[in-house]
């Protein structure tokens, strides 16, 4: 038996056998039977890899269906080896995992794969972001005209634009529980606004310069910097559908955005 | 602060049960009479959303205990100031009858392992998670429950009975001790020891809840998988401690597989005509 060793060091070492599988320092520190032991240290490295794979199968349903359990268990082991969680919540796991497929050799053949991810931490976060009332319509109506194109809004907590060029707010929709997985369509580069209303996650594909507009307010750019120098359009339709979803929670005039 | 919500304790002579999405909406329409209902903390560290607005819903109709498995009360590495910056966040906003955490460490080095891992039972460890579970009682202001873990390996280094770790980490912190009957009898299966021996070693002073669940045999041991009935031996256990401590707030863990809301309040019954036959509780908790 070895003298022991500090906290520290013998948790690293324990750390080493449970995500490495390199058992063979930790077991010099355990007690009874180092077969027994060692089959022990298994049990816990296959729940620490079953934990962060479930944390990304609930967040990544439609990924993890559109690749089949092997390959989505790998792919969540080789990122849990790339991105180790930071943190205990893991909730919060799956943060980079959409870059990480991006790059994931295996997913070359699934380009959308990836963006497909970034739609669904997206819906992820929107529904997990605070909550916050909409902002005070008759104090926004006092507005002068003259002063509407200075305005800056604050957009919901729960509001995710998710863009891409490739129709993934189909595939998201055809791979939903219930639905085959055929997407209505194969044409698209999708535009996704996601939010989240009474408690429920609602989505809408907005046309380009829709995005554009909602991306730049997100930025805290005025009306009139959001709506662009081109040939004028109808902007205020988009806001009034913002403002329709709960989505404006308070505006200022001037400089600065509000806080 | 004013209370948003009644101040009921959870009644020791009945069980109650782990809240899990899939009953949120049974439970609220249905009410059955359970003690309290557990969450794990972390699940509803999220800054909104449906989950904690039914977690508030809930609160209304039945106490609540915040239980965490992240802390990672027993590492070497810093306290991590977010995570108890967030946990004090939701017991604000839930005000939990009962909050707790595990005898254990899950991460080293800025790396977390989400597990619940054990420690080697020393003098040095006790120092060390009795100044932690002091500094997480006054963020929190109140007085947190100490969990006993399944050890799956054990340390040849420890040179403290669990029994006593735990009864003396209450004794120096004024902690109280959450008491996991399921994982009492796993360890003592896995390791060939008495859980019997275990469990008297507890003050029965220090003990505000007792856990109950279900596991798995497999043939590295038996695994705490939280996602079947109780096992026969834990029911015994279960009613030898009750008998020696009087009724205490008693939870069914059945967080995996998750069966129906009815299997989970039969299981709460088997354990309320368990604590009715217990008599008094012993000693004020």
């Amino acid at each position: 038996m070895s003298a022991a060793p500090a906290l520290a060091s013998l948790q690293a070492l324990f750390a080493r056998a449970v995500v490495a599988g390199e058992d063979e320092a930790v077991l010099a520190h355990l007690a009874g039977d180092p077969e027994t032991a060692r089959r022990r240290l298994g049990l816990y490295r296959r729940a620490i890899l079953a934990n962060q794979a479930g944390a990304l199968r609930a967040a990544f349903p439609v990924v993890a269906r559109l690749v089949g359990e092997g390959f989505f268990d790998e792919a969540a082991r080789r990122y849990g080896e790339a991105s180790p969680p930071a943190r205990a919540d893991l909730n919060r796991h799956g943060e980079s995992f959409p870059a990480f497929l991006s790059g994931y050799p295996h997913a070359a053949s699934m380009p959308w794969l990836a963006d497909v991810a970034r739609l669904e931490w997206a819906a992820h976060e929107s529904l997990m972001a605070a909550d916050e009332a909409p902002l005070d319509f008759d104090a926004l109506a006092r507005v002068e005209a003259a002063g509407q194109p200075c305005l800056r809004f604050r957009l919901h907590p729960s509001l995710r634009l998710v863009r891409s060029a490739w129709p993934v707010l189909a595939i998201w929709e055809a791979n939903q529980p219930g639905r085959d997985g055929t997407p209505d369509r194969e044409e698209g580069a999708d535009d996704v606004l996601a939010w989240r209303e009474a408690g429920r996650l609602r989505y809408a594909l907005l046309a380009p310069r829709e995005a554009a507009f909602v991306e730049a307010l997100a930025r805290g750019e005025t009306l009139a910097e959001a709506a662009g120098e081109g040939e004028p359009w109808d902007f205020g339709t988009m806001l009034g559908r913002l403002a329709g979803a709960g989505l404006l929670c308070a505006f200022s005039r001037g400089a600065a955005a509000p806080p | 602060m004013t209370a948003r919500f009644p101040e009921r304790a959870p009644d020791p002579a009945k069980a109650g049960i782990g809240l899990r999405t899939p009953h949120f909406e049974a439970l609220a329409t249905t009410r059955p009479p359970l003690s309290f209902l557990e969450v794990h903390s972390e699940n509803y560290f999220a800054d909104g959303g449906p989950s904690l607005a039914w977690l508030e819903r809930l609160r209304a109709d039945y106490p609540v205990s915040l239980h965490g498995v992240g802390l990672s009360l027993g590492s070497a590495d810093p306290l991590d100031d977010e995570h108890l910056a967030r946990l004090a966040r939701l017991a604000r906003r839930i005000e939990p009858a009962l909050v707790s955490e595990h005898l254990c460490w899950s991460g080293i080095g800025g790396r977390h392992l989400n597990e619940l891992l054990p420690l080697p039972l020393t003098e040095e460890v006790l120092a060390h998670v009795g100044e932690r579970v002091a500094r997480v009682q006054d963020r929190l202001g109140r007085r947190i429950l100490v969990e006993n873990v399944t050890a799956y390996v054990r340390f040849s280094g420890s040179t403290i009975a669990e029994g006593e770790f735990l009864s003396e980490l209450a004794r120096r912190t004024g902690c109280g001790v959450l008491l996991d009957v399921n994982n009492a009898w796993i360890n003592a299966v896995n390791h060939g020891t008495d859980a019997r021996a275990f469990l008297e070693a507890i003050d029965p002073a220090c003990v505000g809840e007792i856990h109950l669940a279900g596991g798995e045999a497999t043939p590295d041991g038996i695994v705490d998988s939280h996602g079947a009935a109780v096992f026969p031996e834990v029911w015994e256990l279960f009613a030898r401690t009750v008998a020696r401590l009087g009724p205490v707030p008693t939870l069914i863990e059945w967080d995996t597989d998750i069966p129906a809301l009815d299997v989970l309040v039969a299981e709460a019954r088997r354990a309320d005509a368990i604590l009715a036959g217990a008599g008094a509780r012993r000693e004020a908790a």
